[in-house]
């Protein structure tokens, strides 16, 4: 069976695979590169479950494909604190109880980092906009829009 | 994962796509934001030899001021194009579309020419292959006859792009570059009016690009759905006004956007348009709302959608 | 209020959260074992089916194929909750049920063999009539689905109490209204997943679970293994909310491959699988009747209640009845009659949900606010009015401990300003009050109490062995927060080892609401027996009255004089030297009547406590288009005592997506025999976008019995909150709403039907 030769950085270290064509990115980082941090909710991109950052914007890993990725810069869970130092949001997600079962909690996590990467002092309702793009069926999201709101005021003082 | 074994290719230019098209005599797929094509794949909806991925090529991504024109590369993604400053000006019709689709995520992956480009959907239709197997092949998928309305001889499948909806009330017009060269056409000669195979595309054609007279309009776009935000559309209704003719397309009841022009006042012959439109449409059970009540709420939403736009007019 | 305590009732981070938020914590599907092999399950195409002959040989030969099992490897045993209801083979012998059904399991070395061996397995089937409406399940003539169920009648719970028809008779008001409701999808964001290990003669299992100890039973019963070999190993699961409770099919199929393989399997179940071949909702239709006196007195109740039970019997009598009890436990119901059938249908299987009962629970309720209208009372003043008080019984003889329904109805209606509110209601707004009353715990044998060892270890820190579960909710920082505050050392001091058949002891587990009030209390027990330990050992090595000793900040600490402490670990130590380390057990068992039974004697004492709430939800209807938003939402919630505020408030509002916004949007689909929405993209869980402001009210009852006062936390709101969005729905339109999830298509219905109808 044909392989595809793919290069990428994943969590900042480059990785150079031999992948099946069809191969998903959300299996190889799963499975080949045991990054068990992205989860598969549904397989078929409608629940965000299996999000990461690609370049930085939080997608689907499910159904990305992984020699779609050749080049690009993939950050994933485990990627985002560094070392013992969690992320604010990370740390906020504790603090405020936005985490219950935790299996929708690192594609929220990446969701929301993403959006304050590009907007530091989001409003409310862009919080909003941006999480319904995963599905929480825990929280009710009222505790995670809570702790995005909180990271966004500490990371940026008003001026 | 995806049964079906494929080879992957990401050719650097349009020409270079459609000889590898031809090099695998058609079981190709073109690929561009995947969010329609690749969960089709995992359904085992696409079984193709070749994936030829269209995101390195770099003219397919841009938006360009061509005078009469906008030019918007059929790779641009939604995201982006909705925060385009002359998406903005001209066509809110098309920026209120593109803020309706799915999810930013999505938005993010997700490209306009994709999403024009996206098979029609039926919830009889867009299950695993088990499914589908189990319950006996529908017309779309091969099989003898409709699932969705037993026995039925036609294809009820809904195509539900948000975009091309709002785009047919702007007059668009789109180019196909394939073996035969490259055709540019109205965007509502791009349907078959068949729900199994909803596109007139000859084989091995890519769109490659979506234009847009640049003429400044005012408009809207209201859409159903259940959720607000991820789910496609149950209903759609597009409205634009432009240079003193309004024009009004309904989508995602049925397998094209039904287009129909308005004339003012609009208060008196609104109705009529919509008259033209029920006459055509056939919603079935196939989606997750009760079908009439989805054709009932065509003459709703888009009373109001052109009221609220004309009134945001004066 | 409480505020003696030094970490119970605080807003501590949960001790699981650490892991989650770095994707270390793993869940069954990221589990890796050497030589792990990849399951496949082969399932039924057919709604109802004889099965004629499996020929699994071309599969075995299939290069890469480890192993094949079918019914002909299992050993016979059905499962079924209680003897009377052992009906499901788990995989199919003779007779397939339901599309979907496990036919046969394939282990192989990767993904794509399995896939391709499934496809060379060859089963000839002969299909069967089918039926999938339970009315139509009922008649006569009907296909019959099991030959022990005639009529398809899988359980029939009648409970009757006083005079029933009397008190028809004489009631100032009588009012009948039948609810129906679709059934819904747990839609856990976890997918399901098994693995298996098998070496030594023990087979070891990592399976999102709500209770490790049921479940190693339920597979020991199966697989005809000595419990002992079969350990069921503590995971993070993925959400439960009931479905996670039972033994599943996948259970067994993993099982024996593991076992017949000699190698680890892992199964993870398709989204679509986990919706059409894990557990489902019951589809339910609730025909209520309801005589009041003039002052708006319940007098009289009869109800019969129809479920679709799906291809087997699984919870079967204890879904049955479940809906009718938490009502009961809320409202006084001095005559009543309820007959509840269980019927089954050519569909998957059934079991509990959190919001278990909408078309009961909603239709009582919205019912309530007619009755309540046309005796121009408000439905606040009707509710409080029949609201049990603490000292009351139930109608099936319950004794009430503490809490009663009037404090959550007051506090949630002061916090929602309901008189306001609802005076300034603007043209296509409502308001709706919902209630409910949670047993916490239920009649389960010996199986009912719980039992925790503690042991401190010799740098003073302390581990807690518990059978709890935490399937998302945060039990386990529940039991670690209690073991703090009573042995007086930090929660980063408390190793805690659970949820596993192998160390842990008996616990009911996760989906009886009694994690808090029964396991909770055992933690508390075993830690209070070890604080006694450490205090007499403290008493003699620091020569000071044992009474005046305490624990706190890691030491021994008198009373009355500060100064005069000891570290803790000194005193460990010094245990350690005596030869008689600290060490201890506790254990708790409610009060319960065991005399109870679901279906020959369902009255008696079911549960130890109860805990009570009331939602209050403001909606807004448009009239046009019949859509509902819901922007205001206020629960109440009597937990007893909050452990941890915020996990309390957490599973509240869950509860108002889960059961309250989800009333608006979630059902399934059918097509005959086949789902047709078994994803999340046509399964609509509500999405940030879709939720109101929610105000969560924790309402304080102290429990006598609970840990600190504690009872069950959240579930009153998921049992409650559909209840108070569609009597606001109600309120806002002004015409019954019969059919649920309120759906734009279906309230335009509703209003066209009271047009046509002239029903105001």
């Amino acid at each position: 069976m044909e392989r595809f030769k793919v290069n990428f950085q994943v969590n900042g270290e480059p990785v150079e695979l031999d992948v099946r064509p069809s191969e998903t990115l959300l299996e190889t980082l799963r499975d080949r590169l045991e990054l068990t941090g992205a989860k598969e909710g549904c397989g078929l991109g409608a629940c965000g479950s299996c999000t990461v950052l690609l370049d930085g914007l939080p997608t689907r890993s499910c159904i990305v494909l992984t020699a779609e990725v050749d080049g690009s810069e993939v950050t994933t869970i485990e990627g985002l604190a560094e070392g013992e130092k969690l992320d604010p949001v990370q740390e906020s997600f504790m603090e405020k109880g936005a985490v219950q079962c935790g299996f929708c909690t690192p594609g929220m996590i990446l969701t929301a980092r993403s959006l304050l990467d590009r907007n530091p002092r989001p409003t409310r309702e862009d919080i909003i906009r941006s999480i319904s793009s995963n599905v929480c069926r825990c929280t009710g999201y009222k505790k995670i829009v809570e702790a995005v709101e909180a990271v966004s005021s500490t990371e940026t003082p008003e001026t | 994962m995806i049964a079906s074994k494929f080879e992957f290719r990401s050719p650097k230019d349009v020409e270079e796509a459609v000889r590898l098209y031809r090099e695998f005599e058609g079981e190709a797929v073109y690929l561009s934001g995947g969010t329609d094509l690749v969960p089709r794949m995992k359904l085992g909806l696409e079984k193709p030899k070749v994936v030829i991925d269209l995101k390195r090529i770099a003219s397919l991504t841009t938006v360009e001021d061509q005078g009469d024109w906008i030019r918007i590369g059929a790779l641009a993604r939604i995201f982006d194009l909705k925060q385009n400053d002359i998406v903005r000006g001209e066509f809110p019709a098309l920026e209120a579309s593109l803020e309706g689709t799915s999810c930013e995520s999505l938005q993010m992956r997700g490209t306009i020419g994709g999403n024009l480009l996206q098979n029609s959907r039926c919830l009889f239709y867009n299950q695993s292959e088990f499914w589908r197997r189990s319950k006996g092949f529908c017309l779309k998928m091969g099989g003898e006859s409709c699932n969705a309305v037993p026995g039925a001889k036609t294809c009820f499948a809904n195509y539900c792009s948000d975009n091309a909806t709002a785009l047919c009330t702007l007059s668009a017009e789109i180019e196909l570059s394939g073996p035969d060269g490259t055709r540019r056409v109205n965007l509502e000669g791009l349907y078959s009016n068949k729900a199994e195979r909803p596109f007139e595309i000859q084989p091995g054609e890519i769109l490659t690009a979506i234009f847009l007279p640049k003429m400044r309009s005012v408009g809207g776009y209201e859409k159903l759905r259940v959720r607000g935000a991820i789910d496609y559309p149950l209903l759609g209704v597009a409205f634009s006004f432009v240079d003193g003719t309004g024009k009004l397309a309904v989508g995602a009841v049925g397998p094209r956007p039904y287009v129909v022009e308005i004339k003012q006042p609009f208060r008196d012959t609104v109705g009529e348009a919509v008259e033209t439109v029920l006459k055509q449409v056939k919603p079935v059970g196939n989606t997750v709302l009760d079908p009439d009540y989805r054709k009932q709420m065509i003459p709703v939403l888009a009373g109001r959608l052109v009221n609220k736009v004309m009134e945001g007019a004066k | 209020m409480d505020r003696e305590y030094t970490i119970i009732g605080t807003r501590m981070t949960r001790t699981d959260s650490l892991a989650k938020v770095t994707g270390r914590a793993s869940f069954t599907a990221d589990l890796k074992l050497p030589r792990m092999l990849c399951a496949k399950v082969l399932r039924s195409p057919h709604p109802h089916a004889k099965i004629l002959n499996i020929d699994t040989s071309k599969a075995l030969r299939l290069p890469g194929v480890r192993a094949v099992v079918t019914a002909a490897d299992a050993h016979g045993v059905k499962w079924g909750v209680f003897r009377y209801t052992q009906d499901h083979p788990m995989i199919a012998v003779d007779r397939v049920r339901y599309v979907g059904e496990d036919v046969a399991g394939v282990a192989a070395v990767d993904e794509e063999t399995a896939m391709e061996a499934l496809d060379l397995i060859q089963v000839d089937y002969e299909p069967l009539p089918a039926v999938f409406d339970p009315e139509e399940a009922m008649k006569e003539g009907a296909p019959l689905i099991h030959e022990e169920y005639p009529n398809n009648v899988n359980i029939h719970v009648h409970i009757e109490v006083g005079k029933v028809d009397e008190a028809f008779a004489r009631a100032h008001l009588v009012r009948e209204d039948t609810f129906h409701a679709p059934g819904e999808a747990y839609s856990t964001l976890e997918p399901y997943a098994v693995v298996a290990s098998y070496a030594n003669g023990y087979l070891d299992l990592w399976v999102p679970n709500a209770g490790p100890h049921v479940r190693a039973k339920a597979l020991s019963n199966l697989l005809k293994m000595p419990l002992n070999k079969v350990r069921v190993r503590r995971i993070n699961v993925g959400g439960h909310f009931g479905s996670r409770s039972e033994v599943s099919p996948g259970d067994l199929v993993t099982s024996l491959l593991a076992i017949k393989s000699g190698c680890p399997v892992k199964l993870v179940l398709t989204r679509e699988e986990n919706a059409t071949c894990t557990r489902q909702v019951h589809d339910i239709k609730a025909t209520i009747k309801t005589g009041v006196n003039k002052d708006g007195t319940i007098t009289a109740k009869e109800f019969r209640v129809v479920y679709d039970g799906g291809a087997y019997s699984s919870t079967g009598p204890i879904a049955t009845s479940i809906p009718y009890y938490v009502y009961e436990e809320a409202y006084r119901f001095p005559n009543v009659r309820y007959d509840g059938y269980r019927v089954i249908t050519n569909k998957g299987i059934r079991g509990m949900y959190g919001c278990h009962g909408r078309a009961f629970l909603g239709g009582n309720e919205m019912q309530l606010d007619m009755i309540a209208r046309e005796l121009g009372m408000d439905p606040m003043e009707i509710r409080i009015k029949n609201g049990l008080k603490v000292g009351e019984e139930t109608a099936t003889k319950s004794v009430i401990i503490s809490g009663g329904l009037e404090e959550p109805i007051r506090l949630a209606a002061a916090k929602a300003n309901w008189a306001e509110r609802r005076a300034g209601l603007k043209e296509g707004e409502g308001i709706g009050m919902g209630c409910v009353a949670v047993m916490c715990g239920f009649p389960m044998g010996f199986r009912s109490g719980s039992a925790c060892y503690v042991k401190l270890n010799d740098d003073g820190q302390a581990t807690i062995v518990t059978g709890i579960c935490d399937t998302g909710m945060g039990n386990e920082s529940m039991a670690i927060q209690i073991a703090s505050e009573v042995l007086g050392i930090p929660v980063e001091d408390i190793n805690l080892v659970n949820a596993d058949t192998e160390a842990t002891n008996l616990d009911p587990g996760a989906y009886s609401q009694a994690a808090s009030f029964v396991g909770g209390n055992a933690v508390k027990r075993a830690c209070e027996e070890a604080k006694r330990q450490i205090l007499s050992f403290a008493a003699a090595k620091m020569n000071h009255p044992v009474e005046d000793l305490d624990l706190k900040d890691r030491t021994v600490v008198s009373k009355t004089d500060p100064l005069k402490k000891m570290p803790m670990r000194w005193i460990v130590r010094e245990a350690f030297f005596q030869g008689k380390p600290i060490a201890a057990t506790g254990a708790y068992m409610p009060k319960i009547d065991f005399q109870r039974e679901w279906v020959k004697n369902p009255y008696g004492q079911m549960a130890g406590t109860y805990s009570f709430g009331c939602s209050v939800a403001q909606v807004t209807v448009d009239r046009e288009t019949g859509q509902i938003r819901v922007p205001y939402f206020v629960a109440a919630h009597d937990c007893g005592n909050p452990i941890n505020t915020m996990a309390v408030e957490g599973q509240m509002e869950g509860s108002v997506l889960q059961a309250g916004v989800a009333v608006l949007a979630e059902e399934t689909r059918w097509s005959q025999g086949w789902l047709l929405n078994p994803d999340l993209l046509e399964y609509k869980v509500p999405l940030a976008c879709d939720m109101p402001e929610i105000e969560p009210v924790i309402v304080r009852s102290n429990d006598p019995e609970g840990p600190f006062g504690a009872k069950e936390g959240g579930l009153t709101t998921r049992m409650n909150a559909y209840s108070a969005v569609v009597c606001a729905a109600h309120n806002a339109l002004g015409v019954p709403l019969n059919e649920f999830p309120l759906t734009p298509d279906r309230v335009l219905k509703a209003l066209n039907a009271a047009k046509s109808g002239g029903e105001s």
